[in-house]
Formats: C-alpha cells, structure tokens, sequence
C-alpha cells in the first residue's frame, strides 16, 4: 500500500510537470500580448513596451518558464501579471468557490444517478428504464449553458425563489451559500445525470447476471436483501470510477455555468488567464486543476480497490 | 433686448478673439445653442455666461436631428435619499491601476472615487471639477487651468495645484496609457505651476481640443496626491463624491457617500454604492432582472433584449462615437481600385442594418468617422445609400464584373459576427464572394503592429472602435499615413493635410469646413465602409437619476430610489 | 491480476470467436438498435437531401423580419437575423453528421492505437505514455481549443482535431484495458511464440478480437462529439457562422432567451438531443450485441 502510493505520487509528479510543458509551449503559441489586453487595443505602443518590461513578459518564454518552475519548486506560484497579485490566492479563493460548487453538484447527482440507474436496471426494457436512460441522455446532451438561461428564467426569475447568481453576500451562513449554489448545482445536476445513471445501470445489470447474485437468489434470500447485500455494492464500482473521471470536466468545464450566474471560480479565471496570455496565472491554474484531477482519480482507484477485493494493490504483471 | 445685447458687448469684450467668434457663430445662426455651450465650455467660458449669451443671442435650440439625449427622468418621479445603489459593471480587465487602466470596467471604477480635471458629460460637454476654469492662448498652443480650492482628498489632505502638476508628469513620466490621447501633444516637463492656484501647460503643437485631453475622455488622469508612488487599490484615493469602504477583487467595489465632497451639490443621494463585476453580458442582464442590481452600466441591444420595451425597466441612450470600421487594405488586391471599394460600400442597406442590428437605437454612418454625435461633423455631406445597379456597374467598370472571392476576418464579439454575415449576404447581390474567418480577439488583433496582426493586415476585416469625444484618434491614427493603425494602409497626403488641418483648427465654423472636405474624399476613396455609430444603453430598475457616458463612465451621484 | 490502473469506465469484454453474421442478427433484431437507426437515418436523411427540400434558404438573412415566433410560414420562427430556423436545422444536420464521426473516428484510431501500443509493450513504453495520457486528460478544453485555433485556425479540421485530441486518451484508456485482458491469451501466446512481429500480432491477432469495445467506444464518442462541438461553440473556437451548425446556433441565440424568443434556442437543442439519443441507442444494441 505505501509503495503504491509513493508511486502513485511520483507518477503524478511527472504527469504535473508534462502539463507544465505543455502549457508552456501552449502559451509559446497562443496569440496576443499581455499589456495589450491590459492597456487596450489603442494604447501607444511605448506603454505597452514599458508595461510588458515592468512585467516581464518581454522575455523569452523559455526564460519565464525557467523563472516560474523554480519558483514552483520553492512553493511559490508567482504573481498574475494582469492583477498583480499572487497566483496562490487568487486561485485558492476560487478554487475553493468551486469546489463548493462542485461539492454540491455532486451530494446531489451521485445519489440520484446511482438510484435511477438502479431502478432502470431493475426494470431493464420496461417503460422506466427506456425514460430513465433515454430522459437522462437528452437532458445532458443539451449544453449547459443552455439549461443554466432556462433555470434563471423559470426559478430566478418567474417564479422567483431563487437567486440568479451564485456568489451568496459575504458573510453568509452555510444554508444561504446553498440557495445560491442550487442553481447553478442544479445545470450540472442535468449534464452529469444521464452519464452517471448510465454507468450505474450497466453495474447493475451486470451484478444482477453475476453468479454470487444467482446463488444469492438461489439460497432463497429475498429480493431486496440480494439487491442492498450484493447488487448495490456492485453497481457502485463503475459509477465511482466515472465520478473521479468527471472531475476534471468538473472544474475546468464549469467555464459556462461560472459565466452565466458570475460565480467567481476557476473556470471563469482559466478562461480569463488564457485570453489574456497570463502565464504565471494560466499555468498555476491549469496545474492546480491537474492536482485535484490526480488526486480524485487515486482516491477513485483507492476506493474502488477497497470496495472490491478482486483488485490489489502493485503493479505487478497479471 | 438693447439691455442683453448691451451685457453681450461687454462680455464680447472680456473675451479673447477665439470666444468672441463663438459668440458669432452663434449669432449667425451656425451653431445651435447646445452646440455653443459645448464649444464654450471647451475654452473655458462659464456656464451662467454662456447660457445668458445663448439665451440673448436666441440661438436655434434644436439640433435639426431626432437625438437621445441623457435625460434620464422619463418617469419624472423624483429620486429619494438614501438607500445603497447597486450596479453590474464588466469585471475590470486586469489591477486597478491609474496608469495601466484601458477598459470599460476599470475606468468606470475609477471615475467613481477619483476625479478629473473636467468631465465630459453626456452630451459631450465638458463640465469643470478639479479645473475651475481654463483659457487658451491665441493659438491655442498654451493652456492655463485655474485649478478649484477648498478640494480634500479622502484622507484628509487639501488639494493643491502642485498635486495637479504631479498628477500629470507622473502619467507622462511613467508610459501610462494616457499617452494614447496625450503622446505629441504634451510632453513631459511642460506642465508648470503658475501659483497656487493656476497651471500652465504649453504644448506641443496648437491643439483646440486640449481640455478633452484632459478630461474624464482621457480615463487615467484622475487627480492623485502628490506623494502618491503606486497601489491605488488599496485606498481608491481621489476627490470624488464617492470613498471606498472594501474591494474585493473580481467581485466588487462598495462605497460609502463622502460627506465633505466640495460640490455640496453633487453629495451623492444614496448612502452606499455597491459596484458588482460581471464577466458576461447576459449575467449583467439577468442580475437586473433578478433584482440583484438596480443599474446596468452598459448593455447591447443583442444581449439586453429582455430590458428593451419592458416598462419594469428605465432605458437610458445616449448617442455616441463608438463604431464598426469595415477596412479595405487600398494596396492589395481585390481593392486597389476604388470604384470596387465603393462597391462594396454600396452594397450595404444601413438603415436596415441600423434597424435589424439596434433597433434603431443607432446612427447612419457615411464611410468616415465623423459620427453625428461630434458637433464638427458637416451635415450636409449627402449620405450614401445602398445601390445594388450603381455597384454592379463600378465592378464593371473596375474590370470585376465577373465578381471575385474576398476572405472577410474578425473576432467573435459584439455583433461582429452578424455585420459579417450581413456583410456576406449584401455582397453576394452584387456577384462578390465573401468568406468569413471569425476568430478571437487575440488571433484578430495580435500584437497589434502591421506585420504581426490580422487587423492591421488583412486585405478585408471588421474592427471595433470604442467612444471618443472628438474624432482626431479616429483620423490621425487609423487613417494617416503615418498612423499606427491604418489598416487600410491608406495613404493620402491630401486627407493628411486636412486631418492637420482639422486638429489645429479651433473654431468649430473651420473645423466643420475641414471636416465636410475630409467626409467627401473618404466617401470618394472608401478606404473602409463605416456603417453606423451606435448608442451606449444602460437601464435601471426603480433607480432614476443614473448619468453615463459614452465613455463608460457613470454618475451616481443624482441617482436614488424612486417608489 | 488487475491493477488500478488497469480500470476503464467502460470495458465491453468480447470472448471468443461468434461469428459475425450471428452478432450482425442479433443486432438488426435489438429494438433499442433500430430506434436509434430510424433517429439518425432522417437526420442522416436531412443532411444529404436537407438543402434541396427545405422550404427557405438558411443562409438568407431578412434582418427586419427577424425574431417572429413560429408560424405556418417558418415553422420554426426566425432567428435574429429573420433567417428560417427550420431550414437552419434540416441543413444543419449535414455539419454535425460530418464534423462529429470525423472527429470520434479520430479519436478513435490514435486512442486505439496508443491503447494497442501501451496494452502490450507494459513497462516503460506504457508507463511514459501512459503519463503523457494523463497530462493531457487533465488539460482543460479551452487551452487545446485556444492553442488549435492559433495554429490551425477555426474551421471544421480545428473542431475535428480538438475534439479527437480531447477524446484520444479516454480511448486509449478504454482499449488498453481491453487488450490488457487479451494479451495472455493462448492464440496472442502462440503468435508470440511463431516468433511473429509486434505490430503484426498487434495489428492481426489482437484488434480484431478488441474490435467490439473499440466499435462501441466509437459511438458512444460520436454522441460526446456532437455536443463538444456546442460547447466549443460557446468557447468561440468552433465552426464558423454563418454555418447552420446546431451549437453555433444554440450560441449564437441562447441569449435572446431571457427576452422570450426561445425558437431560435430550442430547435437547434432538440435536434441535438434526439442525435445523441439516436446514436447512444445504437451504440447501446451494439453493446448489447457484443455482450452476449
């Protein structure tokens, strides 16, 4: 176990500095100029020249990228260019919005996903599997963005029980940050449902074809003991692994619902970092969502090893 | 009447050569009151003695056109006092920072708290604040500013003519974006200080639109300290009406009401001001609707359809400046040929555009930048109308009758990408092919010199020009030989001329001749199609009083709550 | 043994040799198949003739009679260009039918064959690409989106490479499990021991028997692309207007929703959604075709 996780964390230490490079050279090619999208596209060109020497950026990017992996070793991010302040806190304050966010997202989708592709499993080809997976397919192939307009609409602003944005006032107690975040919650609630339900479905189906589930079935027990007792811990496993692969869509796709209800997380300041060619602030908010990417997926992994006792630890050939 | 006519005199008396002209231009029926009071104000006459003037001499006091205006008190309920006034402003682009400051949401942050020299209002009349009063020279070359006593900063310390004079030569000593409007005009170490109380700048070359570069149209120069060296988040130190109570980054600003602000007349109504950054458009909107804010400080006629014809909402317009620039690159073909460029110009229906696209809510444009709104545009330069036969005739004529392929480029904002499709349909009624390539705003402009930028090097692309108070930026620099960002690459040394013209010209009467020559040789040359100028829109909810500006700029000072 | 590392989301295990005309019945007999294939042939349907029976030009803007609700004359309303959306859907479908398999089908084969690769060499091969996969699983969208718009620049290939770059280490993911299970099989023991060439026992003996989860992978990708390609849309890095392409629709309207117009929004967002559906109800009789 400890030799699995040293290296685990070692190959995720390579992974991270990967993606360093690759935002690196990411940045090499993207179009633009930081003080420009400072300033204006109609500041006089001997301020942008000042500004982009003030900041930095009329180095090299090799050179700036050597200045920030050593600062990054040292634990130090650097600071934004466009803001001025330093990277970790500007990143810590949304990352930390975000996860509320996703936080909520997920109390909500992984219990309802998993129930609704159980019973669709149950009831495998009859009329509530066929509205469960298809009804969960339509509602997640119509983007967000779309569904987080039509939620403002209906609750924020017909019926008016809602707020239209996420950022509760400062200040505010647990279940007020809630209200806000119901929401926006609520939108990837809907894109997450049909995937989920999908996965647990499958579990399912498959546990309940299994042969413990039979003899389980054939020893007399009933039903509902054989469902809670074997099906259910089954039908968990794929759906945990989905949950860990989602979180990367998770908190760098969150851009469009973090737009629309001004929710100051990390997808709005990804966006912003890479239209404004912010390197120092791009690269540390890319390298931390590969963090919590890495991180949720080892402790999908742990879980799944846990739950099932087929899987051990080691990386030794089969 | 002798008795007005006799006080006119005497002030024609007191005045300098160039005011005294004004009054005649007025006299003579050229200008129009509103205009005169404009001009006035730009050399420094007072208000109370250009309106008697006006008043005296009975100047026509209509514009001859059907302009919004900023009055805001449509309902006409009156505001009450109290209360906290919530805003949804665009996030600020990057660190609130006089120097570095460029777009909308900085500049509105700082107007709140700061303050400038003048402030250039809503219909692009300069009012003063930290100026008192201001004269020119006879050339215009030398501009002496009475700068306002009895002014604190919000720690406290008393305003002085010497924080003025620092002000200045701070933005000019350290390449702040304020030489955008003042690099060639005044360069460092040529402000002085008279005395207390006067400041003398002395300028490169004449310019009769000195005090606008000045002015709250120039963002940055808001009046610091002397000793101020940098950080101005964390103080938000200024003059203003408004001082600021917290900011948090990339959410929002609140403010409380500033007690001792000089203009007893302008102590804001409200308690509290709370100032809430939105990155999307359509957040903006929704928040208004919502509830979550009261005002919306800039919203498009796209985006805020759900504001636009709903009496819940009050909808303030105000003509501006800002406009779409259609460049043909002159040098490259399919271009070269002029006749082809008026082609292309004659194939767009503009009053459909301006109808489609705004909902009116927009002004013709006639292939140059002199908008309707600045009072220098000549009017009587007949407008250019779509003619689909004309068109096809001068593509013959050019030897492109068979019509040929053109690649249109430009960015995903605004409504650009629909003036491209639009663009694309108008010019296949005339047998041209045109192809769009819509990128972001990076790719489209990137970095912004010839050589490096698709803006500045396309044969064919739709760039956006924010408001201006005068139009020099808009000649000078997109259009001249010399000009950083011509990217038609036209290059005319008649239009240079004039353009030299123009900017030293300081009565509005050889300003306008200037100007109706220049209008006639770019509707001649096309070098780039001009469509339209559209309006700044803001709304509010139960809030009347709010004041934009075509800059972005907003005064919250008369605005309150109405029952 | 598996490892941890081993665990995909979705592996269709295919034993044995069925025939293949057997699995082609079983198939063509599943319901859930057929629904989805009468779903997609209209669209499919759409997409080749759409243009020569749609009642109005979806490109012909009548900017003055723009935003009318829905009506015997547009059967779908206007968009806020007064161009027909009905038209604009039918047509529509002939970009996304293209761009959307294009872009699964590529990533598809450079996941199937990194999956191959890394599946059967084990040890440093899988481990170095195996870390690369997971760097870029961990890159957010817009990056890959921003980075191929500046060296590529928007069009339909932009769209096709950044959706099958995005969808190549899934795939991978996917197959490597799949040849994992396959690769200590007697028949890939005894090619081994023919003394036969990786890529040919690669190549030969095992795709063939992993044809099944790659096929369904596929699919199920080509449901994920249709609706990547919307959200890239709104990213501002997809296909460019004035294509009636359905997400460049969906984003080009959705904010007219909060004014009431919701035709414009609607339309395009069913015709994707039932797309999906249909290829997510084929993709579903294939598995249960392979399963059995």
């Amino acid at each position: 176990m400890g030799r699995f996780l040293l290296r685990r964390i070692g190959l995720a230490l390579v992974t991270l500095w990967l993606l360093s490079v690759i935002v690196f050279v990411a940045c090499e090619v993207m179009p633009g100029d930081v003080a420009r999208s400072i300033l204006g596209p109609t500041a006089a060109p001997e301020t942008v020249a000042a500004l982009n020497e003030e900041l930095g950026t009329d180095r090299s990017v090799a050179v700036r990228y050597g200045d920030w992996i050593s600062g990054v070793v040292r634990g130090d991010l650097g600071e934004s260019y466009a803001f001025r302040r330093p990277v970790d806190e500007m990143i810590g304050q949304a990352l930390w919005n975000s996860a509320k966010l996703a936080l909520l997202a997920f109390v909500l989708v992984v219990p309802l996903g998993i129930l609704g592709g159980v019973v669709a499993a149950l009831y495998e080809g009859r009329a509530a599997d066929r509205a469960i997976s298809v009804g969960g397919l339509s509602v997640s192939a119509i983007p967000e963005f779309v569904w987080a307009v039509a939620a403002i609409l209906v609750f924020g602003i017909w019926l008016d029980v809602l707020p239209v944005t996420a950022q509760a006032p400062p200040g505010s107690g647990v279940l007020t940050q809630i209200e806000y975040l119901l929401l926006p919650a609520l939108c990837l609630v809907l894109v997450l449902f049909g995937y989920l339900a999908r996965m647990a479905r499958a579990g399912t189906v498959e546990a309940l074809d299994a042969d413990y589930t039979r003899t389980a079935v054939l020893k007399g027990l009933p039903r509902r003991t054989v469902i809670r007792r074997h099906v259910l811990r089954n039908a968990l496993l794929p759906t945990i692994a989905v949950v860990a692969t989602q979180t990367g869509y998770l908190i760098g796709g969150l851009v469009a619902i973090e737009l629309v209800f001004n929710y100051p997380g990390v997808g709005r300041l990804l966006v912003r970092a890479a239209d404004q060619k912010d390197f120092p602030l791009l690269e540390g908010t890319v390298l931390v969502i590969g963090v919590v990417y890495l991180l949720a997926t080892l402790l999908a992994d742990l879980a799944y090893a846990y739950l099932n006792p087929r899987v051990r630890f080691g990386g030794a050939a089969a | 009447m002798d008795d007005a006519k006799r006080r006119v005199d005497e002030l024609r008396r007191a005045s300098t050569e160039v005011e005294n002209h004004l009054i005649d231009e007025l006299a003579a029926g050229k200008i129009s009151r509103r205009e005169f009071v404009r001009r006035g104000t730009v050399l420094g006459l007072s208000l109370p003695a250009l309106s008697f003037i006006a008043a005296a001499c009975g100047g026509d006091d209509d514009d001859g056109e059907a302009s919004p205006t900023g009055g805001t008190d449509t309902s006409g309920a009156d505001p009450v006092q109290g209360g906290t006034l919530r805003t949804a402003l665009i996030t600020p682009a990057g660190a609130l920072d006089p120097l570095t400051v460029g777009d909308e949401g900085g500049l509105a942050v700082l107007g709140q708290s700061g303050e400038y020299l003048a402030w250039s209002d809503d219909e692009l009349v300069l009012q003063p604040r930290i100026a008192e009063s201001w004269s020119p020279n006879d050339d215009g070359s030398v501009w002496t500013f009475a700068i306002r006593q009895g002014v604190t900063f919000h720690d406290g310390t008393p305003l002085t003519a010497e924080d003025v004079v620092a002000t200045i030569e701070y933005h000019l000593g350290n390449e702040s974006n304020a030489l955008s409007a003042l690099g060639g005009v005044l360069s460092a170490g040529n402000t002085e200080l008279v005395d207390e109380t006067t400041v003398q700048f002395t300028l490169d070359a004449p310019n009769g639109n000195f005090p606008y570069l000045l002015s709250s149209d120039n963002y940055n120069l808001i009046v610091l300290p002397k000793t101020f060296t940098g950080d101005w988040e964390s103080t938000f130190i200024g003059t203003g009406p408004w001082t600021l109570e917290t900011y948090t980054p990339e959410v929002g600003v609140t403010y409380v009401r500033n007690p001792d602000y000089w203009d007893t007349g302008r102590i804001p109504l409200a308690d509290r001001s709370e100032v809430k950054f939105y990155e999307d458009e359509q957040a903006r909107v929704i928040a208004l609707q919502g509830g979550e804010v009261d005002v919306v400080s800039n919203f498009s006629v796209a985006g805020g359809g759900a504001l636009l014809g709903n009496p819940e909402f009050t909808v303030i317009e105000l003509q501006a400046a800002q406009h779409r620039v259609v460049h043909m690159r002159v040098d490259m073909e399919p271009f070269t040929d002029k006749r082809v460029r008026q082609a292309m110009a004659l194939a767009l229906d503009r009053q459909a555009l301006v109808d489609g696209l705004f909902d009116g809510k927009a002004d013709l444009g006639n292939d140059s930048p002199f908008a309707p709104v600045f009072p220098s545009t000549d009017p009587s330069v007949a407008q250019r109308e779509q003619d689909v036969e004309q068109a096809k005739q001068l593509l013959q004529a050019a030897g492109k009758g068979g019509g040929f392929t053109v690649t249109l480029e430009s960015w995903q904002g605004f409504e650009i990408p629909d003036l491209a499709v639009l663009i694309q349909n108008a010019a296949e009624a005339i047998g041209v092919t045109v192809e769009l390539q819509i990128t972001d705003d990076g790719a489209y402009y990137g970095d912004f010199t010839y050589g490096g930028s698709r803006w500045l090097d396309s044969p064919f692309g739709i760039t956006d020009w924010g408001h201006r108070g005068v139009p020099n930026v808009f000649l000078t620099s997109a259009l001249g030989t010399e000009g950083p960002w011509n990217a038609p690459h036209f290059k005319n040394a008649g239009f240079d001329k004039l353009v030299a013209d123009y900017v030293a010209a300081f009565d509005l009467d050889s300003q306008r001749a200037v100007a109706g020559q220049i209008q006639e040789l770019l509707l001649d040359e096309t070098p780039a199609i001009i469509p339209y100028f559209y309006f700044h829109l803001a709304a509010t909810k139960n809030v009347e009083g709010v004041e934009p500006t075509g800059m972005g700029h907003f005064d919250l000072t008369r605005a309150g709550f109405v029952s | 043994m598996t490892t941890v590392d081993d665990l995909a989301p979705v592996v269709v295990h295919d034993s044995g040799r069925e025939s293949r005309r057997e699995r082609l019945r079983v198939v063509l007999r599943s319901k859930t198949f057929l629904a989805g294939a009468v779903v997609v042939g209209i669209w499919i349907f759409c997409a080749v003739f759409g243009p020569l029976v749609v009642p109005h030009d979806p490109y012909a803007d009548d900017i003055l009679g723009k935003l009318q609700p829905p009506s015997t004359e547009h059967w779908f309303g206007t968009d806020r260009l007064g161009r027909d959306v009905f038209s604009r859907v039918v047509v529509g479908a002939r970009d996304i039918l293209l761009v959307a398999p294009l872009a699964a089908l590529l990533g598809t084969v450079l996941g199937t064959a990194l999956g191959l690769v890394t599946g059967y060499f084990r040890g440093l091969t899988d481990d170095v690409i195996m870390r690369v996969v997971d760097a870029f699983l961990a890159i957010p969208v817009v990056v890959i989106g921003l980075v191929a718009l500046t060296a590529v620049g928007p069009s339909r290939v932009t769209v096709v490479l950044v959706i099958g770059i995005v969808f190549t280490p899934i795939i991978a993911r996917t197959v490597r499990a799949a040849v994992l299970a396959e690769r200590d099989l007697e028949y890939v023991e005894a090619a081994r021991l023919r003394n036969e060439r990786a890529p040919y026992v690669l190549g030969g003996e095992i795709l063939p028997n992993v044809l099944g989860p790659v096929l369904v992978e596929f699919t199920v990708r080509i449901g994920y692309a249709i609706f990547a390609i919307a959200t890239l849309s709104f990213l501002g890095f997809g296909i460019q207007p004035p294509a009636p392409d359905w997400g460049l629709q969906i984003f080009e309207n959705y904010g007219l929703l909060s004014a009431g117009d919701w035709w414009p929004t609607l339309f395009p967002a069913l015709a994707i959604a039932t797309l999906v559906v249909g290829v997510n109800l084929i993709a579903d009789g294939l598995t249960q075709a392979f399963e059995r």
